[in-house]
């Protein structure tokens, strides 16, 4: 195909050889910049000749953004999809029965629900890793050895992500995060957006002041707090945890130097990948079901407590899935009593609050305490079944 | 220029330094939520003692002394008898199937104990440092005093230690009571019996002119003939803490009460309705001469529970 032009009208007239198109009289006919005649329908390829011709040797920003949007939502839907089906393979107990059973009864929404509450602490902890390590590499890369081809993935991630996801998924770790680990949100809130404290002022003295204050804050919050600690004795590290990270915000970013870039991204690289499978195994086995003891026997009989997972109830019987496994179908009419229990993985760790939330609450989970704010254990969760 | 380079190398070596000690402490915190409490926990205790895993659990309380442990119709009443519901049901023994009252007279207290007919006796228990050797204590629940019940007839005549030691007067108390060890120190002659209410019935048939104890277990028995007696408030001096008995070998259970009878404590003192205060309401409550409010439970274990996330305020 040619875009040069083969019969004209007038031209024909001037002899039998047409001659070149430079000497076509443009007087007698107007030829628009590529040399063909106006009014003249040119034929359009079918095919852009331009993208036939460029195989995709390189995408451009655009598609490729789309691309990445595209594998975002694949992961966003399929993630929680595949951990909520080998959850519930591992709450059956491996049966495939009794996963057949919880299939059949749980609804995909309260799967996925129940999976973002156990797993938002874990998300969340992921993308703050990710997005502050790859800040703190992307400013050290111009100080990478000469011949360094690629950037450290980690900083490519933090380039590509928008900002509003970055502060979104900081956010989420505010509110899902234990107290006691927030203070580390600081320097890694720092490193993210590599905030020095010379953008607090230009001057030193009101630059220093203002880190006064901030820290002051800190320290009225924390006291309480670090002073149970102390009488404590035994939480050397909850101390550490609460005193370092905000100091440690101070100067966490800017550069770093040239020779420790490579082994630093490449370990973390490796300990974030570690620490996402370390922690995405309590997720998978957390239970899909809450946990309850239901008292079951007939009237005036004697009773039984089945402890378990009730994993549906119907007109003639209820099925709870036992505890220690196995799954048992009880008479409705048998049932007399039903608690909620708390299972041990939930008991604290620490005795230690700040300003009266516990220290092991997420801001969520000490908000809500607020708006429910006596728990009682029913004993029945107690004794050994 | 050399200055700011080296400005410079000292920044990037902090940021070093920061970087690292951050992903260390990140590291730190990673392990610790996943490190099992040091802490004892209700749970750990509950699985030491000897009552887990057993489906009843049996405390042992009086049947004769009205407002503290009483058999009224065939079921057990009383201050005691509530407090040990409550300790019961803490432990996550409830109703009739789950718990089992043991009448317990004062003597069979410490051997029952002892011999594992019961698992936890609230019966009146003085704590002791004689009986401590013998069994243990969670508590006290109660502080009392000792009194002297007369009958209306002598209320004139007995008003003070001397009066008891008249020979005139035949004062009557329960064996194996602190109270016949208190008398005797005080050169008072007392008739011994089994039961107070022996020595009610014995001062109503005129064998006797007085009764020493607990002001609890005398306030049970003037509500049960609020015409015929009267409470003398004698200079004993002493007061009487009243305790859980558990047995001494099992260290767990002890804590174990005494961390549930803390946990009401607590309550009444955050003003809200405790279980004790509920107890002493429907009970002793209107037949003591003075307001009573729980006492605080000595040598009480940190426990850790899964309320303790609660807010405190």
């Amino acid at each position: 195909m040619s875009t040069a032009p083969t019969a004209t009208g007038d031209a024909s007239a001037d002899g039998p050889v047409p001659p070149p198109r430079a000497s076509v009289p443009t007087d007698h006919v107007e030829v628009d910049a590529a040399g063909w005649p106006t009014g003249v329908p040119r034929a359009e390829p079918a095919v852009p000749v331009a993208d036939v011709e460029q195989v995709p040797v390189r995408w451009d920003p655009a598609e490729r953004r789309a691309r990445a949007s595209q594998s975002f939502w694949t992961a966003v839907v399929g993630v929680p999809a595949i951990f909520s089906v080998l959850r519930l393979g591992v709450e059956a107990g491996g049966e495939l029965q009794t996963t057949l059973l919880l299939v059949a009864n749980v609804g995909p929404v309260n799967l996925l629900a129940g999976f973002l509450t156990t797993a938002a602490r874990l998300l969340s902890t992921g993308l703050v890793a990710v997005f502050a390590l790859g800040a703190v590499l992307a400013v050290s890369v111009d100080r990478l050895p000469p011949g360094t081809l690629r950037r450290p993935l980690f900083a490519r991630w933090a380039d590509l992500t928008p900002a509003w996801v970055v502060v979104a998924s900081f956010l989420l770790a505010l509110l899902t995060w234990p107290l006691l680990y927030l203070p580390l949100l600081l320097p890694a809130f720092a490193a993210a957006f590599q905030l020095r404290p010379d953008r607090l002022h230009e001057w030193v003295l009101p630059r220093l002041s203002a880190i006064a204050a901030l820290l002051a804050g800190y320290g009225w919050l924390m006291l309480p707090t670090l002073r149970d600690a102390v009488e404590q004795g035994s939480e050397r590290l909850v101390l550490v945890l609460i005193v370092v990270p905000p100091l440690l915000a101070l100067f966490i970013a800017g550069p770093l130097p040239g020779m420790v870039i490579r082994p630093l991204a490449s370990l973390t690289e490796v300990a974030v990948l570690a620490m996402l499978v370390w922690a995405a195994l309590p997720v998978i086995s957390t239970p899909v079901l809450p946990l309850t003891v239901t008292t079951v026997g007939a009237e005036n009989g004697p009773t039984e407590d089945v402890r378990g997972h009730v994993v549906t109830t119907d007109d003639v019987n209820m099925v709870i899935l036992q505890e220690r496994g196995g799954v048992r179908y009880v008479p409705v009419d048998l049932v007399r009593a039903q608690v909620l229990c708390p299972t041990e993985e939930e008991l604290p760790r620490h005795r230690l609050r700040i300003h009266d939330f516990h220290i092991e609450d997420s801001l969520l989970e000490g908000m809500g305490r607020r708006v429910r704010p006596v728990h009682r254990i029913d004993a029945a969760c107690r004794i050994p079944h | 220029m050399n200055v700011f380079s080296s400005q410079s190398r000292l920044r990037s070596v902090a940021t070093t330094l920061a970087v690292a000690l951050t992903l260390t402490l990140a590291a730190a915190a990673g392990c610790d939520s996943r490190k099992e409490p040091d802490l004892p926990t209700v749970q750990e205790k509950m699985r030491e003692s000897h009552i887990y895993g057993q489906s009843k659990l049996r405390i042992g309380v009086a049947t004769n002394e009205p407002l503290m442990g009483d058999l009224r119709n065939g079921q057990h009443v009383g201050f005691d008898v509530e407090i040990g519901r409550y300790i019961a049901a803490s432990l996550g023994y409830e109703g009739e199937q789950q718990l089992e009252f043991v009448s317990a007279a004062t003597e069979d207290r410490i051997p029952y104990l002892q011999g594992g007919t019961v698992d936890l006796v609230v019966s009146s228990f003085s704590m002791t440092e004689e009986r401590k050797k013998l069994v243990s204590f969670a508590g006290p629940y109660f502080v009392t005093t000792q009194e002297v019940l007369v009958p209306v007839r002598l209320k004139d005549k007995i008003r003070t230690l001397e009066d008891l030691r008249d020979p005139a007067y035949k004062v009557c108390t329960t064996g194996g009571s602190t109270t016949e060890g208190e008398l005797e120190k005080r050169q008072v002659k007392a008739l011994v019996v089994k039961d107070v209410w022996d020595c009610v019935a014995g001062i109503r048939a005129g064998r006797y002119d007085a009764v020493s104890s607990d002001e609890t277990i005398l306030a049970g028995f003037l509500a049960t003939y609020p015409k015929e007696f009267e409470i003398v408030d004698l200079p004993f001096g002493t007061s009487e803490l009243l305790g859980i008995g558990v047995p001494i070998g099992d260290p767990a259970l002890r804590d174990l009460v005494a961390y549930f009878l803390q946990k009401s404590y607590q309550q009444g003192r955050d003003g809200q309705a405790s279980p004790w205060l509920t107890a002493y309401n429907r009970t002793l409550g209107p037949w003591l001469r003075a307001e009573k409010s729980q006492p605080q439970p000595l040598e009480v274990p940190k426990l850790v529970d899964f309320d303790d996330k609660a807010p405190r305020r």
